[in-house]
């Protein structure tokens, strides 16, 4: 008697937090809500986003945005997807695409998960922006997002075009969406990534905090952040077809990184203090 | 002319008891055939055939069946939705058995063959997209006996499609049914009050209502489309709301012990599922119901969380009715 009580508590206590109802992908309203505020604190406080162009975000229908990684864990994709949020006129919610590292790695995918991320695979990207909604993708991947402090802001190759392909298929357009000041916030002196291989994680950073302070490491430092959108490239003059021309889909693929590496070059050119921007 | 009879194989269980109830309603008794070595209830007073698909021969005594009841369409359905201990049983029922019943089929000249299939055979892993579709290979645990039998019963019945392009074959996957009087190795979770999951993990999961299923059934039976058909709910449901909806305590198990753990308590007769099973609370295997809507204009009426809350209420019912009934 007393077990099932505790039980009916337990699911009262759970229910305060998570939605009974989650939608196809198990994004989870009420969750979100809840760890909002954290996140909230890290945009506002912590890293102080300056966010620009968020007008060049279509005010409805597909879209994709595509931006640079960075950052060893993926604040960036939270950071986006509050940048919109925050300051889009339509108060749109971007579904970001997570690396499979994160998107598979226990405790952190249902997370991730339930806060509207979803793992990043053609199939799922097509079926989001065939529902009409915004989309974040780092076609960098994991080079991206694990590469060395020295080689900061030098834009790692976009994958295989797989997004370019997916905006050519689904005629959305790209909205190219350049991060400044993620790359500082852990940044990995050196690597050493045999600790990992027994997690299965891809890469393990040293940073001036991290493994030396434990688990204060894994607190973000605070720098000053910038998050810019630039103009919609439109896509959907292709046609489907398209997709199935490598040679126009990495064109459009370089096409599309050089335009952000300008963005961000253009941004590191203005910013005097990585910490006051 | 009047139209051919329809049989339904593996009656005994609960997706062919029910399909047979509702095809004896709509059909007539006189129509409609049983296929089990158990007979279905008498007052349905459907015809019925007893051929025991395990045994050798078992293609003959179909053959005969077919061609005496005149049968024009087969619902496949003998499956043990649960794994068994006798593996080498289930592989004769459900691999061989397959087989007989599709060389039988062909050899009457039966128009259609629906296989009951399943969601789960698509295998549970990390690298799934969030729905698959039927154009994705099957890929079960080949260390799984209960899914390397149904995949090997799909194969069959795609063989047979090809070879005998005359007769129309439709499989149906399932997902896993939940809900009123269904009885499987994870329906006795919910008789627990400490559940156990893992660590770290909570996929979403897909659970049917059995009114669903059967609808996709009949569906199926009047629209005879080929190839494979995800037949699913209206919406996923996180593993871990449903645990809590059944106010359930979860007890979290790294998967690493899990899968060991698992295999010693189903060796030792404990769990109804060896640790294998862990994969299907590990990762997600959600099918896309998209095709099921377009070739046979079926539209699921209820969500996975439907057939959770259903299947709660029905057990709160029984329990009930358990303690009236009781003498005093």
């Amino acid at each position: 008697m007393t077990l099932e009580t505790l039980a009916r508590l337990w699911s009262g206590f759970y229910f305060a937090w998570h939605s009974e109802e989650v939608d196809e992908f198990g994004y989870d309203p009420r969750f979100t809500e809840t760890v909002l505020p954290f996140f909230e604190l890290l945009y506002t406080v912590w890293w102080r986003v300056e966010a620009s162009g968020i007008e060049n975000v279509p005010r409805k229908g597909p879209a994709l945005v595509v931006a640079n990684h960075s950052g060893v864990l993926p604040w960036d994709g939270i950071m986006i997807n509050l940048a919109v949020r925050h300051e889009h006129p339509g108060r749109r919610s971007c579904r970001m695409l997570a690396l499979d590292m994160f998107a598979l790695l226990p405790f952190l995918a249902p997370l991730l998960a339930q806060c509207g991320a979803v793992r990043a695979n053609p199939e799922n990207a097509e079926r989001l922006l065939r529902k009409g909604e915004l989309v974040g993708v780092f076609p960098e991947g994991v080079k991206g997002v694990g590469k060395r402090f020295k080689d900061r802001y030098k834009l790692a190759r976009f994958g295989r075009g797989g997004f370019i392909r997916i905006a050519l298929r689904t005629g959305a357009p790209i909205v190219p969406c350049a991060v400044v000041g993620a790359e500082e916030i852990h940044p990995a002196l050196a690597r050493m990534d045999w600790v990992g291989k027994p997690l299965g994680l891809p890469y393990v950073p040293i940073t001036p905090t991290f493994p030396l302070l434990g688990p204060l490491g894994f607190l973000p430092l605070p720098s000053k952040w910038s998050i810019e959108m630039g103009e919609p490239i439109a896509m959907d003059a292709y046609g489907p077809d398209a997709a199935e021309d490598p040679m126009l889909v990495n064109r459009l693929s370089e096409q599309v990184r050089g335009t952000i590496q300008g963005m961000v070059d253009a941004r590191l050119a203005s910013r005097r203090s990585v910490w006051l921007g | 002319m009047k139209s051919r009879r329809t049989a339904v194989t593996g009656t005994s269980s609960f997706l062919g008891s029910s399909l047979l109830r509702r095809l004896a309603e709509r059909l007539g008794p006189d129509r409609v055939v049983a296929v089990d070595v158990t007979a279905p209830p008498a007052r349905l007073g459907v015809r019925r055939r007893d051929v025991d698909l395990a045994q050798p021969g078992a293609d003959q005594r179909l053959l005969e069946v077919f061609r005496e009841e005149d049968v024009g369409a087969v619902f496949h359905a003998a499956f043990f939705t649960s794994p068994r201990r006798d593996a080498g049983y289930a592989h004769e029922l459900e691999s061989i058995g397959t087989l007989s019943l599709f060389a039988a089929a062909a050899a009457a000249g039966v128009e259609h063959v629906v296989l009951r299939s399943f969601t789960a055979l698509y295998g549970a892993s990390g690298q799934n997209p969030a729905f698959l579709t039927e154009d994705r290979p099957l890929q079960p645990d080949p260390s799984l006996a209960w899914a390397r039998d149904k995949l090997e019963a799909e194969q069959h019945a795609a063989s047979f499609a090809r070879r005998y392009p005359d007769m129309k074959v439709t499989v149906l996957r399932f997902a896993p049914l939940l809900g009123p009087r269904v009885r499987t190795f994870y329906t006795e979770i919910f008789d627990r009050r400490v559940v156990p999951v893992l660590m770290g993990y909570d996929p979403l999961l897909q659970l049917l209502h059995p009114d669903d299923a059967v609808a996709a059934s009949e569906a199926a039976l009047d629209k005879a489309p080929r190839g494979p058909i995800n037949v699913v709910p209206k919406a996923p449901i996180p593993l871990l709301t449903a645990v809590h909806l059944a106010e359930k305590i979860p007890a979290p198990v790294p998967h690493s012990v899990a899968y060991v753990v698992g295999d010693l308590l189903w060796a030792a007769g404990l769990v109804g599922a060896p640790g294998t099973f862990a994969h299907y609370a590990r990762f997600g295997f959600v099918a896309d119901g998209e095709r099921a809507q377009r070739e046979l204009g079926f539209a699921p009426r209820h969500s996975s969380r439907d057939a959770v809350l259903a299947y709660l209420s029905y057990r709160r019912l029984r329990t009930a009715a358990s303690r009236t009934e009781a003498p005093a």
